[in-house]
């Protein structure tokens, strides 16, 4: 029993590779081949094993991305939105009572041996179960007060399990993510005016009273209350010098000396845009952050043309998701926002944001491939 | 059948309420969205340009960046060279070979400290030990192993590097005295700066701080002992530095070659000592303690000064171990202890000449002559001759070859105590002669005036009388005793030791002047007296004098006397003993000897010249708690003399430093 037209839907198996949107493909190889590039740079010149990793990752996750965003078109992502959403929120709660810790952190679940992080799932998962929320949702009711507590509730319980595991960024993403959707889904103005006055509130509050020590010490340097260049401060103080010193074509591949002495701390995860910068320049980074913009546009296409709510919100909601990796990296690199351990999607080495943003890509792809289809209201329901 | 279903048939709820288009509503969320993204990334890009602008002008990150990975390290210089008037390297920089760890390079640390205990033929406790001390420094500069390596060793190490991961063998400049214990006393040692050192270099305002810097250089060495460290300025160089590339834990990743300046050695040293002579002194103290100083009556030239017992001051260079340190500093013999010129003695009957001259000069006739029957009496009670017996009459010659108390007793009352002090000091005791190393005492040459000043009390006949055998309150060094030697020697010149022939600020010293006031003929009748002492039958140190040296006829040189030599003029000496009360010894002295302590028995002297038929060297000897100077001080001295007399050394020709230098400059 379906409620879709498939009419429109390219049908035969080359149609769908032809038609796969390409911009986007080409621009996340870009981006992995740069990371590549420079995880070789990290490694003083070897190939192994964080270039060899990082590239062939990228290739395992690219085939698994393409092949699914062939053969899944967007209703089953609209019929496991909940269930996705569900069990992401299960295992967070899993997380909470039977979590690893590593480096003081509890993030992981180890089920046998893969250790697994639900956070991340929960990034894709409230994207998707929001946009199924406003999909379904009557448009006139996304203007009343009361249709606005379940998304909101939907928010803030992941966000408050994340951020006791502690987890700040990533808390932070999911916060980010979700309100883009709910603000792409037509949230009413009064109610953003209200939220915003409540977030100030709130942020002040996090700021005593939830905040760990450590974060508070990187607010405190980022405000300028306290100095510390050894501290909490050292981090960003030698990725401004990097930035500063590099001039507009950089130091040159593998020449940076900041990033080749290890004066530049985490070169390899999240200080790596700031590496691009000092061996590339200006120009280098400017190009990076052209290709995330070309990206994030691409993916604001998709979701302009797609015909469903569900298709609109969802690729929005990713390319909200990548939009908060990259303005807060390179933001948190240049010394613009204070330091939360938030990797550079794609460049950055480890596996969990490309999973989790290969994955959201493969929603998009799939969204833009089968654009046609009409989001189903009640379909599975 | 199929119904399509659009978002914008809504169903009919809630009709009061707007009506709402949710395409419309993304569209333009979506667009604003994306506008504030594309502000974001301005922003970001328009912040890096920022950063890179303020750099451009100020150049603040670029010289951060720099700052960051340049680093200015020190190369300490070479150290000047010590040598002996012929040229023997006494002091040297020489390579050390070591072995050391890198603990981020080693796997396993414990089975690779254990690999290198294996080849070095070490037990598992030193490797054991090894690991700690490496685990307490940084893991990433080589962390010393065992320094002192052989060249077999170094060697074996080295080939089986590839093997040893972390493992590194490396050579380091160290300062090694060849000779170790025979020039302990003058040349002494250099150590790692102390902690008072470098607050010592704070002080100074203006060049305190890189000074402070510099000494806290873990190569940095400085002189701490003995013409090491009274001659620091010249020896140590000028230091060299460069400019490496460091990473942020400080480990040197590569160098800035043009920035590279070179150290500069620092300024030699020729010594006025002569090896071979300075050795055969430090061996004939055997296990006994004192000094020994031969020095040349012309020009003043120290050819031995030795302190026994030595001490090794290679022990010193890389930090003394607490028992080395212990052991030589709980000798009750104190082999730390430069005697030559801080260890002040009361002369004893060496003293005797001076008394003499002083009687002479208050106007004593030249035939004065006493009668001793073994006391004699003064202020209520009985002065000893060390003869009980007595000697009978004796005049001034027959006074000095016997050591007759009684009538130094009375040539003292004669001539009163501002006279006889005076005389001491002519000849050089109590008197500072500045031969370059640190911690020389003066002695002292007590006076009525200085009783008075400095005991307030007034000076009595009993002192003068006890004057008369150089007892009392006064004291003199070895060094002192070997200038009164020279000065009677050389008939009254005032020659003046020195120490260094050649460096920077020394100059050559200037012609002796003659002593006023002293007559000639007399200082030849107190020489001749001397000569009795060891020549003529009676004399107290007739053993010392005889030297078995006979004078080769053709080349005049000194030659053992045997069978072959027979008819040949014998080559003598003239000289005096001396043997010093530490404690009044009552009944023991005699015959119960060897019962006494040895910290109160008496200290043994012995001084002499030669040779005798044309003096050219004086020589003293002092051994602490050696009993008589008879029988242990003049022993010694005759060896010491003998050697000199055959070696000649003055008349031989010195190295000279500018030669030294260009043979150096040529090896190197």
């Amino acid at each position: 029993m379906t409620t879709l037209s498939l009419a429109t839907s390219p049908n035969t198996l080359f149609d769908r590779f032809a038609k796969l949107n390409w911009g986007i493909i080409t621009i996340l190889i870009a981006l992995a081949f740069i990371g590549v590039l420079m995880h070789f740079s990290v490694s003083s010149g070897a190939w192994t094993d964080m270039p060899l990793k990082h590239g062939i990752r990228f290739g395992v996750l690219l085939v698994v991305m393409i092949l699914s965003a062939m053969f899944v078109d967007t209703r089953f992502w609209l019929a496991i939105a909940y269930p996705l959403y569900a069990i992401a929120l299960l295992l967070l709660v899993g997380v909470e009572v039977a979590g690893a810790t590593r480096m003081g952190a509890t993030r992981w679940l180890e089920l046998g041996p893969i250790s697994l992080q639900p956070s991340e799932l929960m990034k894709v998962g409230i994207v998707l179960a929001l946009a199924r929320y406003y999909h379904q949702l009557d448009p006139r009711k996304t203007g009343t007060v009361l249709w606005v507590i379940p998304p909101f509730l939907m928010i803030v319980a992941p966000v408050a399990l994340v951020m006791h595991q502690p987890d700040l960024g990533t808390s932070l993403m999911i916060l980010f993510a979700g309100i883009c959707v709910m603000f792409l889904g037509g949230l009413l103005w009064r109610i953003i005016a209200a939220g915003a006055i409540v977030a100030i509130g709130g942020a002040v509050f996090a700021y005593f009273g939830v905040l760990h020590e450590y974060q508070r010490q990187r607010v405190d340097v980022f405000l300028g209350i306290t100095q510390d260049p050894l501290g909490a401060g050292y981090h960003v103080l030698q990725s401004k010098i990097a930035i500063g010193s590099a001039g507009l074509f950089g130091r040159g591949w593998m020449q940076g000396t900041q990033s080749q002495l290890d004066f530049l701390p985490e070169k390899h995860t999240d200080f790596i845009f700031t590496m691009i910068v000092e061996e590339f320049g200006l120009l280098g980074g400017a190009l990076v952050l052209f290709l995330f913009g070309a990206l994030l546009a691409f993916t604001m296409q998709v979701a302009y043309k797609a015909r469903s709510l569900f298709g609109k919100l969802a690729a929005g909601g990713i390319a909200a998701t990548l939009a908060c990796y990259v303005f807060i990296n390179t933001a948190m690199v240049i010394g613009l926002v204070p330091v939360v351990g938030i990797p550079l999607p794609m460049i950055s080495f480890g596996g969990t944001a490309m999973v989790t943003l290969m994955a959201g890509y493969a929603i998009v792809l799939s969204v833009d491939l089968h654009r046609d289809q009409h989001g189903a209201r009640g379909w599975l329901w | 059948m199929k119904k399509p279903v659009t978002l914008n048939k809504g169903k009919r709820v809630g009709s009061t309420l707007p009506k709402r288009d949710a395409t419309v509503i993304f569209s333009r969320r979506a667009a604003l969205m994306s506008f504030v993204g594309a502000g974001v990334l301005g922003t970001i890009l328009f912040r890096m340009g920022q950063l890179q602008a303020t750099n451009l002008i100020s150049q603040e990150y670029t010289n951060a960046a720099d700052d960051n990975r340049f680093d200015t390290r020190i190369i300490a210089p070479p150290r000047g060279i010590i040598y002996d008037r012929f040229g023997v390297v006494l002091a040297q920089t020489s390579k050390d070979y070591q072995v050391a760890v890198v603990q981020n390079d080693a796997e396993n640390l414990e089975e690779v400290v254990g690999r290198v205990a294996q080849i070095l033929g070490l037990d598992s406790e030193w490797a054991r030990r090894a690991v700690i001390r490496a685990r307490g420094g940084s893991r990433y500069e080589p962390q010393p192993l065992k320094d002192g390596l052989t060249w077999e060793e170094f060697n074996a190490i080295n080939v089986r590097l590839p093997e040893l991961r972390g493992i590194v063998a490396q050579s380091a400049d160290v300062r090694a005295y060849p000779y170790d214990v025979v020039y302990g006393h003058p040349i002494g040692y250099v150590q790692k700066p102390t902690q008072r050192d470098i607050d010592r270099a704070l002080e100074d305002g203006a060049q305190g701080e890189s000074r402070a810097m510099y000494l806290r250089n873990p190569h940095v060495r400085v002189g701490k002992a003995g013409l090491e460290a009274s001659m620091e300025t010249d020896l140590h160089g000028i230091p060299g530095y460069r400019k490496v590339i460091v990473n942020a834990r400080g480990v040197e990743q590569g160098e800035d070659e043009s920035e590279r300046h070179e150290p500069v050695r620092g300024a030699g040293l020729v010594l006025t000592l002569d090896h071979d002579l300075q050795r055969i002194a430090m061996q004939n103290f055997g296990e006994q303690s004192g000094s020994a100083v031969v020095m040349d009556i012309h020009t003043g030239d120290l050819l031995v000064m030795a302190s026994a017992p030595g001490f090794d001051p290679n022990l010193f260079v890389n930090g003394i171990s607490q028992t080395n340190f212990a052991a030589y500093n709980e000798d009750e013999k104190k082999p730390l202890y430069h005697k030559t010129v801080t260890g002040v003695y009361a002369p004893g009957s060496t003293f005797k000449m001076m008394v003499g001259i002083a009687a002479k000069q208050a106007g004593v006739e030249d035939n004065w002559s006493v009668s001793c029957n073994g006391g004699f009496a003064y202020g209520g009670r009985v002065f000893h001759c060390w003869r009980a017996g007595g000697h009978g009459r004796v005049n001034l010659h027959d006074a000095i070859k016997h050591s007759c108390d009684v009538y130094f007793y009375q040539a003292a009352l004669r001539a009163g105590p501002e006279k006889i002090a005076a005389v001491a000091r002519a000849f050089g005791l109590g008197q500072h002669f500045n031969v370059n190393v640190p911690n020389i005492r003066d002695g002292l040459i007590p006076d009525p005036t200085w009783w008075q000043e400095n005991r307030h009390e007034q000076w009595t006949g009993g002192l003068t009388v006890n004057y008369g055998i150089g007892q009392g309150a006064m004291g003199i060094t070895p060094l002192q005793l070997a200038v009164m030697a020279a000065r009677l020697g050389n008939n009254g010149h005032a020659v003046v030791p020195r120490l260094v022939r050649e460096g920077p600020n020394i100059s050559d010293p200037p012609q002796a002047p003659r002593m006023e006031g002293i007559e000639a003929e007399f200082l030849a009748r107190v020489r001749d007296g001397m000569h009795g002492v060891c020549n003529e039958p009676g004399g107290t140190a007739t053993r010392a004098g005889a030297l078995d040296l006979v004078r080769h006829p053709e080349t005049d040189a000194a030659v053992p006397a045997g069978p072959e030599t027979r008819g040949w003029q014998p080559i003598q000496i003239a000289g005096k003993t001396g043997t010093a009360q530490v404690r009044a010894l009552g009944a023991n002295r005699g015959r119960h000897y060897s019962t006494i302590e040895w910290r109160y028995r008496d200290n043994a002297l012995f001084c002499c010249f030669g040779p005798w038929h044309e003096p050219r060297y004086a020589c003293a000897v002092v051994v602490e708690h050696g009993g008589a100077g008879s029988a242990v001080a003049g022993p010694i001295a005759r060896e010491i003399m003998r050697a000199t007399l055959m070696r000649d050394p003055s008349r031989r020709t010195a190295a000279t430093l500018a030669q030294l230098e260009a043979n150096l400059a040529r090896n190197a």
